[in-house]
């Protein structure tokens, strides 16, 4: 092999052999009609483990005597119904990015993973925190519901696993945002230098 | 008015006709697995078609075209990221990386190009658009109007990546 080898490389990869798929205006409407559904579908799953939960806490709701268990049930729907509305508006998969085009890989990549790193850091606030007073309330009606010592110590023992659960996830989407902000660095960098 | 639809049509037709290959090749370079990669140059297509409901002419179709694959192509390689622990790397520290293949000669086109692929598929996604746009030969000025980096930048980015083929792909001695 005398030439250099770049331009071997460039002439390689030129050459290489592809399947040539091919792709008729027909196929790529229908499959741009299938992508929309598929996107549909995935959204009505989230929405759905949120809706059956809320069902669940309603019919407790109605079948419950104390008062604290029915105001404690009521926190969780409007919790649950808070968080559907906020993953409506922050998180539902959505339908391809408009700035395909009209991005340069830089600012793409970076919008992309800034997304994602809102999403993480923000998860508390919307995700998790509007449950979080239903559950307390929820802990002091099953207290007051049995207050004896076995009863204490089987509740001290579930929310000690449910806070160390959220703190957990906590923890790691700290790790994971942090993760991304500095490969959002990398490209702020990368976009400045002018070497 | 010319007909939105129609002229979305003509330039999806214009430019899956003159870059087919080159998608294909694109695509190849973001995904390894073969049926996943169909999937994804699908995607790839899909994107650029609804993308040209929106172009402006304010670049070059080529231009366009390569921003919209690179950029499906950068959110295929953020999806795979959350499942996958191997690290991807910058071409900087590509340039350190051992390769116990080093030096050989390229007697076998098809092992020689399989190694390309392999070595491209470890790339952080910006270097990957660099590294693919080079390949394709495009020159510096249109990598950093598709890439965003300034000239400079793209210069020192081809500059190693020409160090790293070198090394790689030809016993170590630089062609430069």
């Amino acid at each position: 092999m005398n030439e250099s080898p770049n331009q071997t490389m460039k002439e390689l990869w030129q050459h290489q052999p592809v399947e040539g798929i091919p792709m008729s205006l027909e196929k790529i409407r229908k499959r741009a009609a299938k992508f929309e559904k598929k996107i549909m579908w995935r959204n009505v799953r989230e929405y759905a483990g949120g809706a059956i939960a809320a069902a669940l806490f309603a019919s407790f709701f109605v079948k419950s005597h104390g008062v604290f268990f029915k105001v404690a049930c009521a926190m969780m729907i409007a919790g649950l119904a808070y968080m559907a509305c906020q993953l409506h508006r922050r998180a539902s998969a959505r339908s391809m990015p408009t700035d395909l085009g009209t991005a340069n890989s830089l600012q793409f990549h970076r919008s992309e993973l800034e997304r994602q790193r809102d999403f993480i850091s923000h998860i508390w606030r919307w995700y998790l925190g509007p449950l979080i007073p239903g559950m307390v309330v929820f802990t002091l009606a099953s207290a007051l519901a049995d207050s004896s010592a076995h009863g204490l110590v089987r509740q001290a023992i579930a929310d000690g696993i449910m806070a160390f659960s959220v703190i957990f996830v906590w923890r790691l989407n700290v790790r994971a945002a942090r993760c991304l902000q500095r490969s959002i660095d990398e490209l702020y960098a990368a976009e400045s230098a002018v070497e | 008015m010319p007909d939105v639809r129609s002229t979305q049509d003509e330039l999806y037709e214009e430019a899956a006709a003159t870059y087919a290959a080159a998608l294909e090749r694109l695509a190849r370079a973001y995904e390894a697995n073969p049926d996943a990669r169909r999937d994804l140059l699908q995607e790839i297509h899909v994107g650029l078609w609804r993308s040209f409901e929106g172009f402006d002419r304010r670049c070059s179709l080529r231009t366009w075209m390569y921003r919209v694959a690179h950029n499906i192509g950068t959110s295929h390689v953020i999806r795979q990221r959350r499942g996958s622990a191997q690290a991807l790397v910058g071409l900087d520290e590509l340039e350190n990386f051992p390769d116990a293949n080093s030096g050989q000669e390229m007697a076998d086109r098809s092992q020689a190009l399989s190694r390309l692929m392999g070595l491209i598929q470890r790339l952080k996604p910006l270097d990957r658009h660099v590294i693919l746009s080079y390949l394709e030969g495009l020159d510096a000025a249109s990598i950093g109007e598709i890439t965003g980096l300034s000239a400079g930048n793209v210069a020192t980015k081809i500059h190693r990546i020409k160090a790293i083929l070198t090394r790689r792909f030809q016993g170590g001695h630089d062609d430069e």
